[in-house]
């Protein structure tokens, strides 16, 4: 008699989770298993015919045959992600831990601040790019008009770069302000109050009691900003559409044109697979990095 | 002291001042554009707020001007399908964080690790194949090749999952005496009790849906069955020639998340700082 209530738990607990596991088999573990595979295959996925294995040739192709335009095209493409990530993640580190600071200080209106510098992060980044296009026109733009400068902004280096990082900054820091504002509300006010009592100047009290209190969040953010910038797609796609001269085609954008290519030309999916492995690999690599340097402290 | 506390504040204030007016200037300009006429700004240069205020572009996006971008077609299928999209994430998250939250099974522990430890695999890996998987499938330039790839969505279950397992289980239990089903429970009792995190994951899940730009860009290529956030790529094509038509354009695809945002800011804040709480 024990036995039977237990049997029919099992089965109603598995229309339970039955939808989801079926839509996680079709449009994730299947693909994903798929996206490992084919990074060792010739494949073209506009055609019927199976992918074809080849070992480790497109590994070889994009990093050791310099002949290759492949090559090239990897090693611009990752390359140019790798500068982005370099200077865009200590800016959206740095730029909302100081607003959070700010904030905190509750000086008046800072609600009104927080909402605002929250709010890019609902829109969506071809919204952002199109909002943001129009302020670098050379002759109509806000930024020349107000200036007085007539910058090529997005057809010259370095002021490519500036508009994307910038771009990018307005869009995403919101995110790590709000983490951020949540973790300066733990730190403990006995501490603050003890070292004011001590005498201890503002610097001081935030690089030894404000740091590492939230140095958990401040990991946290670190690792989740990297792999979002890793990701960087559409700002340069609109902004620049990878110029000038190839200088912010980012490594999606080259994947996207190998596997998708716009007019028709064959579809290189299995390079382009090998080229997404890497990246991705490079993401949990830096993911995993978190685990152990969190694990370190505790 | 009073005095130190006010110029700290000071401080702080002329700093946020300082980066409000670089976060207030884009959109105010594009909703300064969007009012001119498109004669206007061709003719007088720049200036920041339009001579002759109007909503010209406004009212063209319903007009046949728009045929080559439909932006109303667009908005509506991006609607349809982000309102689908969050219902089948409440849906299929609510149901299975339940099972693991509450019902004994072979292997719930062991598929749970799984699908959490699937959270780190980076979704670009996926991409290619993932798009065979739909063409396979027939779901090409079709609203479910938006909507089922991002339904399974596995935080999603372990917010919900985690909120669960904070509900008194006596609730339950006293139901499962009156001889309420596992269902009836679910959904007459944990529902309504869950009804914060869904409404965070639900928010969450209808932003992403309509912000999503990469893949429906790659799934939909019939101009007509566009959804609103690829659409505004073609629309920047024809910024050169119609700026402020392109702006109205900008300014109507924001209105939904942003109203969201409006009225439910608190729980976007919340859902994020949640994130980092549980994952930091």
């Amino acid at each position: 008699m024990k036995e039977r209530p237990k049997k029919k738990i099992d089965l109603t607990a598995y229309l339970f989770i039955a939808p989801q596991l079926i839509l996680f088999l079709i449009f994730f573990v299947i693909p994903a298993g798929m996206g490992i595979y084919a990074a060792f295959t010739k494949w073209d996925i506009f055609s019927s015919q199976l992918p074809q294995f080849v070992g480790l040739d497109n590994f070889k192709e994009i990093l050791t045959n310099s002949e290759s335009t492949y090559y090239r095209f990897f090693r611009t493409g990752f390359t140019n992600t790798l500068i982005f990530v370099l200077i865009s993640v200590p800016i959206g580190i740095v730029l909302p831990l100081l607003l959070a600071l700010a904030i905190n200080q509750k000086p008046f209106a800072h609600g009104f601040f927080q909402s605002l510098f929250y709010m890019p992060t609902v829109l969506s980044i071809s919204t952002v790019i199109l909002i943001w296009y129009y302020m670098f026109n050379k002759n109509l733009g806000l930024i020349n008009n107000f200036f007085h400068t007539k910058v090529n902004w997005l057809g010259i280096q370095p002021y490519a770069w500036i508009a994307i990082v910038l771009v990018t900054v307005w869009w995403t820091i919101g995110t790590n302000m709000v983490i951020y504002l949540a973790a300066l509300n733990g730190v403990n006010k006995d501490v603050l109050e003890a070292a004011d009592v001590d005498g201890a100047g503002p610097v001081k009290k935030f690089f030894s009691i404000v740091i590492p209190s939230i140095r958990n969040q401040l990991a946290y953010t670190v690792v989740l900003t990297t792999v979002a910038q890793f990701n960087i797609y559409g700002q340069p796609l609109m902004l620049t559409n990878g110029g000038p001269n190839n200088s912010t085609n980012v490594l999606l954008m080259v994947i996207r044109d190998l596997a998708f290519p716009s007019f028709g030309g064959k579809s290189i999916s299995g390079l382009a697979s090998a080229m997404a492995l890497m990246l991705g690999a490079v993401m949990i690599l830096i993911a995993l990095l978190q685990y152990r340097f969190v694990g370190d402290e505790e | 002291m009073k005095k130190k506390v006010s110029l700290g504040k000071t401080l702080a204030f002329v700093f946020c001042l300082l980066f409000a007016i670089i976060w207030i200037a884009p959109l105010s300009q594009s909703l300064m554009t969007s009012l001119k006429s498109e004669k206007e700004i061709k003719m007088s240069g720049y200036s920041f707020f339009p001579e002759n205020p109007t909503f010209e572009s406004y009212t063209d996006l319903f007009s046949t001007r728009s045929d080559s971008t439909p932006i109303m077609k667009w908005f509506i299928n991006s609607l349809i399908t982000s309102t689908v999209s969050t219902a089948l994430v409440l849906i299929i998250s609510s149901t299975s964080a339940f099972a693991y939250a509450r019902l004994q099974f072979k292997g719930r522990n062991l598929l749970f690790g799984i699908i959490m430890a699937t959270m780190i695999f980076p979704s670009v890996i996926n991409l290619i194949p993932l798009y065979k998987i739909c063409a396979a499938l027939n779901l090409i330039n079709t609203k479910w090749a938006l909507i089922l790839p991002g339904a399974s969505g596995a935080f999603n279950i372990f917010l919900i999952r985690q909120f669960m397992l904070g509900i008194p289980k006596e609730l339950d239990e006293a139901a499962r005496i009156d001889g309420a089903s596992y269902f009836q429970i679910y959904y007459k009792i944990m529902l309504p009790l869950c009804a914060p995190v869904l409404t965070v994951v639900g928010m969450f899940a209808f932003t992403g849906s309509w912000n999503d730009f990469l893949w429906p860009t790659l799934v939909i290529s019939n101009v007509d069955k566009m959804t609103i956030t690829p659409g505004m790529q073609i629309l920047k094509g024809t910024y050169d020639v119609y700026p402020s038509h392109a702006m109205a354009g900008g300014i109507v695809s924001v209105i939904p998340t942003f109203v969201l945002f409006l009225f439910a800011q608190k729980y976007f804040i919340r859902g994020m700082q949640l994130q980092s709480a549980v994952k930091g």
